[in-house]
């Protein structure tokens, strides 16, 4: 049974969860709540990878899918990193308070 | 329906969840509980696409290193009862719900429509094979993936450090 999954399941559902990740970059002005967004958005991609790669019985998606986990990590710890230091300089972490690119 | 398409179905379920949840709830730990849910649900979807070792991958960085991450970034910043107008207003959402579902629909027409099926059906991708991959032909990527990190761990501390010291 394992093996008659369709991948054509996968893509709705990494498309159902892209949107929900976009809907929620978009009406949501936190920006931790919209940085968890954009990593639901990531994840998304990364399943699209893996079902392609397993219709196509490909490598290439699983290489794919490593290097963008890495690299998703280290957005992490440099982004939270400017968070945090908005925070102290600014005192809010709302993204419609955050003016400092603004002029 | 036997009981691996049941259990796909409760991963399937459990992901939608933990993603609504992740972007609808008012608190921000309740969106990280739903986040780290979600990601389980993604795990699990892995593992029946044959990709265990990307399964481990997603459970090892995304619910064990990210999301310890975004919870030491909520306890660092503020009080989480000071939230003043968090969300948009209601007609920026339905614009938002319109843009996403034709964006949606539009994806999946042309995904399944069009996608083509090929390959051996005995390829399996185990953990030996994606080793022997990056160590023949990407060694240079994955040596520079490590020097990646280290740089954003060193940028990250001294971000931190610097405007500590200047306030």
């Amino acid at each position: 049974m394992l093996q008659e999954i369709p991948s054509g399941l996968c893509f709705i559902l990494s498309g159902i969860l892209f949107t929900i990740g976009a809907i929620g970059a978009i009406i949501r002005r936190n920006v931790i709540v919209v940085f968890m967004c954009i990593e639901l958005m990531l994840n998304a991609v990364n399943l699209v990878f893996i079902a392609a790669a397993n219709a196509l019985s490909s490598m290439d998606g699983s290489v794919f899918v490593f290097f963008i986990m890495t690299v998703a990590a280290v957005e992490a710890a440099v982004g939270l990193a400017i968070f945090v230091m908005v925070f102290r300089l600014q005192n809010t972490v709302n993204a419609y308070e955050v003016h400092l690119l603004k002029g | 329906m036997n009981f691996g398409e049941i259990i796909f179905l409760l991963i399937i379920i459990v992901t939608m969840g933990g993603a609504l949840m992740a972007i609808l709830s008012g608190s921000i730990v309740y969106a990280l509980m739903g986040l780290v849910t979600a990601m389980f649900g993604v795990a699990g979807l892995y593992i029946y696409l044959d990709s265990p070792f990307l399964a481990m991958m997603q459970i090892l960085i995304y619910v064990g290193a990210v999301s310890v991450l975004i919870a030491f970034a909520v306890m660092l910043i503020g009080p989480l009862y000071r939230r003043p107008k968090e969300w948009t207003t209601a007609g920026k959402f339905g614009a938002a719900l319109g843009v996403a579902l034709v964006t949606l629909f539009m994806f999946v027409r042309f995904v399944t429509g069009t996608f083509p099926r090929g390959g051996n059906p005995f390829f399996d991708m185990t953990t030996k094979e994606i080793g022997r991959l990056f160590f023949d032909n990407l060694v240079l990527p994955f040596e520079l993936i490590s020097l990646l990190i280290v740089v954003a761990i060193l940028g990250a501390i001294m971000l931190a450090l610097f405007s500590r010291g200047n306030k």
